[in-house]
């Protein structure tokens, strides 16, 4: 076997690229092509899907035994036991082979069951695409070339290549009959002992699954390169397996038993959420990226009040969180600090988040006059005022280029909240206080938000995004509602500005720039606008996917943006959308592509034309 | 009828130019207690125009709208919140909210709750809530759309769609109601509905303006019917005297000023009339009033 750094690097690497990129293309459309021919012969026959099915996971399980890759890479196998030979432990298998095997496995399994079996097989396939084209294309771009993923000559490897094949099949399977099966319905009228105990292990589940998102593939950087691929193979397999469990209505059950017992949830997610700490997830690196999202999460479910309700697009959000960070560092009492008193931190919390409403409100007035896409310019020039502003160090509030340096850390009962925290013979990582306090923050963001958009005020922000005029004509005094929608929208911000300053230590200006309002708005919009867990899930994958995609360093936003073109194009309503925004984008926004073809399916009334078409 | 008793709505020679277009000239319109009026004109004659006018979407040129003795003010909010409400030719609905959630902002101007309420969900706040949904639910009731009341607006059939801005309006609380073209794209058992639906809102004490293109329609439903031709008002009385009216017919089906004229106002007369297709959407006709009336929007 050749060692990985035998490959050589500059213009052969470039060549290399220009190869796959062509490759690509021709799979693409080699892809389309087989799908043009495919979907109109498989829809007249229903009963191909078993047999389809069966082979798919058949090949799947094929896959997950072969090899994949050719070469031992320097740092050991790839990623996890990759290059085993075929029959070397075929039972010991782990990492992504053994999520293929699995997928496999299940494949054949929901055949035989009375379940909506060609939903499951879609959900599998895509689940297994995200997986095969993952652990090929990695090998490949770091320089295996194709000779990596299929055979050098003295051994071969068509791991990747037969799962992709499996997936295909898997997919073609959904296709056989044309239209999906509905998803079943389960009876949410359980006995609430019942209800509370599936809510519990949902929520462990989920946790545990965070927990392993996390840790898997280790913490990104140079000195582990593999911790990109292994996270994003783990996404695509958990996706998979979520689609799955949604096809066959387990998803909308819990959520719908969720729903029922409002209160019971929002207890045990948040005990859950504290419980993050003690997992395996529980470092000091995690919670500080934890702590970071949580942030991000609080900001942009204030944005979201603005966006995502009053249909207002903002684009210097990002603005309101540094003129609550700027305020709070000025009350800590650092050395750098322009106001020399010193006050707790729930005060300077709340006087942030009043100053930012203020601006909120004045960056708001111009919202009656404006629309549209002269409003985003509007909010874009406040957004480089602010900046400008805080660089020159206007008023001598912002230390300029200096910053605001050593903003003490927030504490409590003598505690200061960056130190580790010993509770008996268990020692939390530094960092957890943190944690906990950011989690508090969310918790209160998020009560805010649901609050507001089920009562008058929700309502009238959402009648003036889908019709000004007609919600002026139900009486609503549209100008003072948006203004308000910038006003709470900035508070929100600002509080978490607030908590961001002793956090981070260091208020500096450039942490308030255009790419970190483009970076919160595209959090909203990813996840789903005007919906609190899309929010969070935003926020969390803008958080997490650079930071396990580090060794990447130079490719990242390029592989980030393309990630944001695919969602965009195939789940225009978002990840977790929101009912309103599910409806408007779900029908349209698939146009093209029936959307059937999207991993996870929409109920809505009006999409069951799209799904016959 | 009763000339002794103040009306409800009074237009006083409400006049609006748009530029060098004079839409409306002096044209003055009183509307009693209990009463339902027919607008009636052809295409252009700026009814929408004199619509937008009544609910403060344009201030007049010269003279104003008077509610009860008291002149409108000029913001639309503030006209819902007098006692003023419409309905749109072209449906606006809110797509994206349920129909219960339409009559619900419907409720907003009658309804109390601030911010701060709204945050913390107190009994009080819950009290309201409460009772507006109880008010929305019997409104839609009322209109016959209480079977649908989760479903989005959009998802619904155009006849409910219609059905349900008629009670997003009545949410409310109006003394009168103003119906831009209720009937459009519908069938005759819906055209039938509609003015007993109309009928049963006048019963609850609301004044009724209806601007309509289907003449039957017309002349079976109001008691009083004004036209208006080219921005002015032509003729106003009961039915019977306006319908007997040669100027009327002249204006409104006998001459046309030009030929595309008379072929837009033959289609529509034919479509308002119903035929089998006319369930559907009737966008030539609407495309043609919004057009020539309400281009300023």
């Amino acid at each position: 076997m050749k060692e990985w750094n035998e490959y050589p690097d500059g213009w052969v690497w470039l060549g290399q690229i220009l190869l796959v990129g062509a490759g690509i293309a021709a799979v693409v459309l080699l892809v389309r092509l087989l799908w043009r021919v495919a979907t109109p012969y498989l829809a007249e026959r229903p009963a191909l899907d078993r047999p389809l099915g069966i082979a798919g996971g058949v090949v799947a399980i094929i896959g997950a035994l072969l090899p994949w890759v050719t070469f031992v890479l320097n740092d050991g196998p790839y990623p996890d036991k990759a290059t085993l030979q075929f029959f070397d432990s075929p039972w010991a298998l782990s990492g992504f082979r053994l999520h293929t095997l699995i997928i496999g496995v299940l494949a054949i399994a929901v055949v035989f069951l009375p379940l909506p079996r060609r939903r499951v097989l879609r959900a599998l396939g895509w689940g297994s695409i995200g997986i095969a084209l993952v652990n090929i294309l990695f090998p490949i771009i770091d320089g295996g070339g194709f000779g990596a993923i299929t055979s050098d000559g003295e051994s071969f490897a068509f791991g990747g290549i037969a799962t992709l094949i499996a997936a295909v099949l898997l997919v073609f399977a959904a296709k056989a009959g044309g239209v999906l099966e509905p998803i079943p319905h389960w009876k949410s009228a359980v006995p609430t002992l019942v209800a509370y105990a599936v809510l519990v292990v949902s929520f462990v589940v989920l946790l545990l699954v965070v927990a392993m998102l996390l840790n898997s593939g280790g913490q990104g950087g140079v000195g582990n390169p593999y911790a990109g691929p292994i996270f994003l193979s783990l996404l695509a397999f958990l996706a998979g397996v979520l689609g799955a469990l949604h096809a066959i209505g387990l998803t909308t059950w819990i959520s719908a038993l969720s729903d029922k017992h409002k209160w019971f949830s929002v207890i045990v997610l948040l005990v859950v959420a504290l419980a993050l700490p003690f997992t395996e997830a529980g470092t000091d690196y995690w919670m500080t990226t934890a702590a970071n999202i949580g942030v991000y999460a609080a900001t942009a479910i204030g944005l979201n009040i603005v966006v995502g309700l009053a249909g207002l697009l903002d684009l210097g959000y990002v603005a309101f969180l540094g003129i609550g960070a700027f305020v709070a560092a000025n009350f800590s009492g650092a050395a750098a600090a322009a106001v020399g008193i010193e006050l707790p931190f729930v005060v300077a919390a709340l006087i942030a988040a009043v100053v930012a409403g203020i601006f909120g409100a004045v960056v708001g007035s111009p919202t009656l006059r404006v629309r549209g896409d002269y409003l985003a310019i509007v909010t874009l020039a406040f957004g480089e005022i602010f900046k400008k502003a805080a660089q020159n160090n206007i008023g001598g509030l912002t230390g300029g280029a200096n910053a605001i340096p050593n903003v003490p850390p927030v504490s409590a009962f003598g505690q200061p909240f960056d130190q580790p925290l010993t509770i008996g013979s268990v020692e939390l990582p530094s960092g957890v206080l943190y944690y906990v306090l950011i989690i508090v923050l969310v918790a209160l963001v998020m009560v805010v938000f649901a609050n507001l958009k089920n009562a008058r005020i929700g309502r009238a922000w959402i009648a003036i995004r889908e019709d000004e005029d007609a919600a002026r004509a139900m009486g609503i005094k549209t100008g003072q509602a948006k203004i308000l929608a910038f006003l709470i929208g900035a508070m929100l911000a600002g509080l978490a500005g607030a908590v961001f300053a002793h956090k981070t230590s260091t208020v500096a200006y450039d942490s308030f720039q255009f790419i970190e309002s483009v970076t919160l708005l595209a959090a909203v919009i990813l996840g789903g606008m005007g919906s609190i867990p899309g929010a969070v899930l935003g926020a969390a994958l803008l958080l997490v996917l650079p930071e396990k995609l580090r060794e990447f360093a130079d490719y990242r936003l390029m592989l980030f943006g393309l990630a944001l073109v695919l969602i965009m194009r195939f789940r225009p309503q978002g990840l977790v959308p929101d009912r309103h925004r599910r409806a408007e984008l779900a029908n349209e926004g698939a146009e093209g592509v029936p959307i059937e073809e999207l991993n996870v399916h929409d109920d809505t009334p009006g999409d069951s034309k799209a799904v016959t078409r | 009828m009763t000339a002794s008793r103040p009306p409800v709505l009074a237009a006083n020679s409400v006049s609006m130019v748009f530029g060098g277009l004079t839409a409306l000239s002096n044209v003055s319109l009183r509307l009693q207690e209990g009463q339902i009026l027919g607008l009636i004109g052809p295409n252009g004659a700026g009814k929408t125009t004199f619509f937008n006018c009544l609910t403060g979407l344009y201030s007049p040129t010269t003279g104003n709208v008077e509610l009860r003795g008291r002149v409108l003010p000029k913001d639309p909010a503030a006209v819902t919140v007098a006692g003023v409400a419409r309905t749109f030719q072209n449906i606006r609905l809110f797509p994206s909210m349920t129909s219960l959630e339409n009559v619900l902002v419907g409720r907003h101007s009658r309804m109390k709750q601030g911010p701060i309420a709204s945050l913390f969900h107190g009994p009080a706040y819950r009290k309201g809530e409460q009772d507006a949904r109880d008010r929305s639910l019997e409104l839609l009731e009322f209109v016959g759309l209480a079977s649908v009341h989760d479903e989005l607006a959009r998802n619904l059939p155009y006849g409910d769609q219609r059905r349900l801005e008629i009670a997003r309006a009545l949410a409310t609380d109006p003394s009168v109601l103003l119906l831009d073209e209720p009937t459009a794209g519908m069938n005759p058992q819906e055209t039938e509905a509609t003015r007993q639906l109309i009928f049963a809102i006048r019963e609850t004490g609301v004044a009724v303006v209806v601007i309509e293109h289907d003449t039957k329609f017309i002349f079976s439903l109001c008691d009083h019917v004004s036209v208006l031709v080219q921005g002015q008002l032509l003729v106003e009385g009961t039915p019977e005297v306006v319908r007997g009216d040669p100027r009327v017919i002249e204006a409104y089906l006998g001459k046309p000023p030009d030929e595309v004229q008379a072929e837009v106002r033959g289609y529509a007369e034919e479509v308002g009339h119903g035929g089998p297709d006319a369930t559907q959407v009737m966008e030539p006709v609407r495309d043609v009033d919004g057009g020539s009336e309400g281009g300023n929007r």
